[in-house]
């Protein structure tokens, strides 16, 4: 990689101390590693580093301890593997405050979007090192993993005017330390800044300068919706690519991925390879991707998903797209009762993200995948649940 | 029989559930109950049928069209049933033929394919439809100008415990049984499933005893009603439920399957709207109910009520319920009663 992902560490900015400081440094030589070397965990050593976090996280973490304990886990009484760590729910960063020190002293908070009954889940990081770390190193394996300088077209929240949104941060972040020197930022407030974007988009095309449009699926159909609306077309310069993620996460109108990304694909004169999907939640600390890489250049060397690997266990969408993470982030499908389902069965997705040290380790999802090894096929992102009548539904009727 | 397995497929209830549909539907119906809305409703002056009439049927309700249909048919008028994937309307219509040949004409019922027939509505003078506000909205954009549109959007029903019910040992056992099965058929997705409870303090059982012995009541109700099939996205919601029931300051029942959730506490959070998760709230009056029922916009169908006091019913009907049932019986609604606030059958005349 031509790029560094630990950027201050060296210097000790955070001033983090205690049983925190050896974990921290720890994670971030796995990061390094990684990202430098290609140097994977092994299951055993996964696991070794993910049951030394949760002794920590037991010890410091005081909600996580209780309810560890109402599940049967104390540090006298611990998990032995990755996969036995009791994953707390993603919704109880809205209920309990989940942090290993004084939140006061945070260096970064975190807010997620939507809110229960008013209420913000907050992910509290003691030190920026460990975020900045994971999500660059993540990012330069697949979304650049030909070490392209991009201009960073984002249509996700700007930092500037939500500091609390992990996907704005992680943009800034990219854009910073990975930009051409060009960053636009196309969403205020609720509005998309759709003219600011068509104008360059425009720029971007005649100049010949690649670009990485980041938006959340939402932004990127409002935007089609407009682009088509005026038959408008924006063809890429080589090298350019989408990322695309949050899915429709709350939102009335939705369409297919399939869909989306095909529309995607044609209007930016790509192909849908170049389009990839990042999953990732702001109670976590690294991200998943498409396992497509917009690699090399323009298309050549690009890898689409390659239906023959798939299992026959799984058959529920035969174009699912398959999802990797970096070394230090695993996942399983899990049943009502916690235990985990055999690959290429459908259950509720569970995190095990090592550089998640200074909440939970462990999250648990409500967002419906199966796993095959080390990989994850999302079926569907969480929504709430609704009132029913004596009525529900006569929606396949629903004229549209 | 056919029917029977039908339902169950279509709609993922267990057998004993379907069985307990029917029964209740089928025991509803008879001669003096329709005598009595008829002459409630329209007395005995002469009356005109409103023209053709077409019920588009709901999805995970088992036999919603049959009673419209049924005073449709008893006001003179021509009756479409647009019907779900199983028998239940058909082979009712086909009985009703064999008793009286006229029905064969007069009542019908097909498959409903969605959009591509919506254009059909058209052609009635009346129609009756379940849905969401949103579906409701696309099937009146539908109908024919000046045709009638009676509507059922989604509603969801509540309990009521008061101090004077719980001071019965015997009253207290059975209005935890009747709250069981009232929250456990349906798996919550009736207008008249139970999904908050609110039991009075200040009582000979306190609302945290009364939570213990309702839990196990649901136990057993899961026994005799065992649970449907759930999709997954179902199960992780009310595993997550209860998995964060723990970090609240609540008193939480569930098991190692998330088959149910009973959490007693935080008296301003919202129903779960989960098959078999119920909110129970400890209130010291009616109108902490009412005060929640506004809180959160909840459009009332029924509220089940232990115990006969008047501000518990005066504040059940200004929250907004169009009945009041004892526990048990929520779910049972008698033939006469006026289901969504709708008359039964004055709707269908001229």
């Amino acid at each position: 990689m031509a790029f560094p992902v630990i950027l201050s560490v060296a210097n000790e900015v955070s001033g983090v101390e205690g049983p925190a400081k050896p974990l921290r440094d720890e994670i971030l030589a796995v990061i390094e590693a990684w990202h430098e070397r290609g140097t994977e965990l092994s299951d055993d050593e996964f696991s070794d580093l993910a049951l030394r976090i949760v002794a920590y996280q037991l010890q410091s973490n005081e909600p996580y301890a209780r309810y560890c304990a109402a599940k049967g886990v104390t540090r006298g009484r611990m998990p032995r593997s990755w996969r036995e760590i009791t994953p707390v729910p993603a919704a109880a960063y809205k209920e309990a405050l989940l942090a290993t020190f004084d939140p006061a002293t945070a260096a970064l908070t975190f807010e997620t979007s939507g809110t229960t009954e008013g209420k913000h889940g907050k992910h509290y990081m003691e030190s920026s090192e460990l975020y900045d770390a994971a999500l660059l190193a993540g990012f330069d394996r697949f979304m650049l993993p030909d070490d392209a300088r991009l201009h960073y077209l984002n249509l996700v929240p700007n930092p500037a005017e939500k500091p609390h949104s992990s996907l704005g941060y992680m943009m800034a972040r990219v854009a910073e330390s990975r930009g051409s020197g060009r960053t636009g930022w196309y969403v205020r407030g609720d509005a998309l800044l759709l003219e600011k974007l068509f104008e360059d988009l425009r720029d971007t095309v005649a100049h010949a300068q690649s670009v990485c449009i980041a938006a959340t699926a939402f932004a990127l159909l409002a935007f089609l919706d407009a682009a088509e609306a005026q038959r408008l077309r924006f063809p890429l310069p080589p090298g350019s690519r989408i990322m695309e993620t949050g899915g429709f996460k709350g939102r009335t109108r939705t369409i297919s991925r399939d869909e989306l990304y095909a529309r995607t694909a044609a209007c930016f004169g790509i192909p849908e390879s170049h389009v990839v999907a990042e999953y990732g939640m702001t109670e976590l600390t690294s991200q998943w991707y498409d396992a497509i890489a917009p690699a090399g250049p323009p298309t050549a060397g690009l890898r689409p998903f390659a239906r023959d690997d798939k299992p026959q266990a799984f058959a529920r969408d035969d174009k699912a797209r398959r999802k990797l993470g970096p070394t230090w982030l695993r996942a399983r499908a899990v049943a009502p009762d916690g235990t985990t389902l055999p690959d290429g069965v459908v259950g509720a997705l569970a995190h095990v993200d090592l550089a998640n040290l200074w909440s939970c380790v462990a999250v648990q999802t409500q967002d419906l995948g199966a796993c095959f090894g080390r990989e994850v096929v999302l079926i569907g992102r969480e929504h709430g649940a609704e009132l029913r009548g004596c009525s529900l539904d006569a929606e396949s009727l629903a004229a549209r | 029989m056919r029917a029977l397995n039908r339902v169950c497929e279509r709609t993922g209830y267990s057998v004993p559930v379907v069985e307990y549909a029917i029964d209740a539907l089928f025991s509803s119906i008879t001669l003096e109950a329709i005598d009595t809305v008829m002459r409630g409703e329209l007395g005995s002056a002469h009356v005109e049928p409103v023209g053709p009439v077409a019920v588009v049927s709901s999805r995970t309700t088992i036999g919603v069209a049959i009673v419209p249909a049924l005073f449709a048919l008893c006001a003179g008028c021509d009756v479409h049933v647009k019907d779900r994937e199983d028998a239940l309307v058909t082979a009712f219509f086909e009985t009703l033929a064999e008793e009286d040949s006229r029905f064969a004409v007069s009542a019908r019922a097909s498959q409903w394919c969605g959009e591509a027939q919506a254009h059909d509505l058209r052609l009635y003078a009346a129609v009756v439809a379940f849905g969401t506000d949103e579906t409701l909205r696309a099937i009146r954009a539908q109908l024919a100008p000046g045709a009638r549109f009676i509507p059922y959007g989604p509603k969801a029903s509540i309990g009521y415990v008061t101090r004077e019910a719980l001071s019965d040992s015997n009253v207290t056992r059975a209005i935890s049984q009747g709250a069981a099965r009232d929250l456990v058929l349906y798996e919550g997705q009736g207008c008249l499933s139970l999904h908050a409870l609110f039991v009075e303090r200040n009582a000979t059982l306190g609302p945290q005893a009364f939570a213990g012995l309702l839990a196990s009541a649901i136990e057993r109700a899961n026994i005799e009603f065992p649970i449907g099939q759930r999709d997954a996205a179902t199960e992780a919601r009310i595993a997550t439920e209860r998995d964060l029931a723990l970090f609240r300051d609540t008193v939480s029942y569930s098991n190692a399957q998330a088959s149910f959730l009973l959490e007693l506490g935080e008296p301003d959070r919202a129903p779960a709207f989960l098959p078999r998760v119920l909110a129970v709230h400890a209130v010291d009056g009616p109108n902490d109910m009412r005060a929640y029922v506004q809180r959160h916009s909840l459009p009332l169908e029924a509220c089940a009520v232990a115990g006969h006091r008047d501000d518990v019913f005066a504040a059940a009907i200004a929250a907004g319920a169009n009945r009041v049932a004892a526990f048990g019986e929520l779910q049972r609604p008698p033939l006469d009663v006026k289901h969504g606030g709708r008359p039964r059958v004055a709707e269908f005349v001229r």
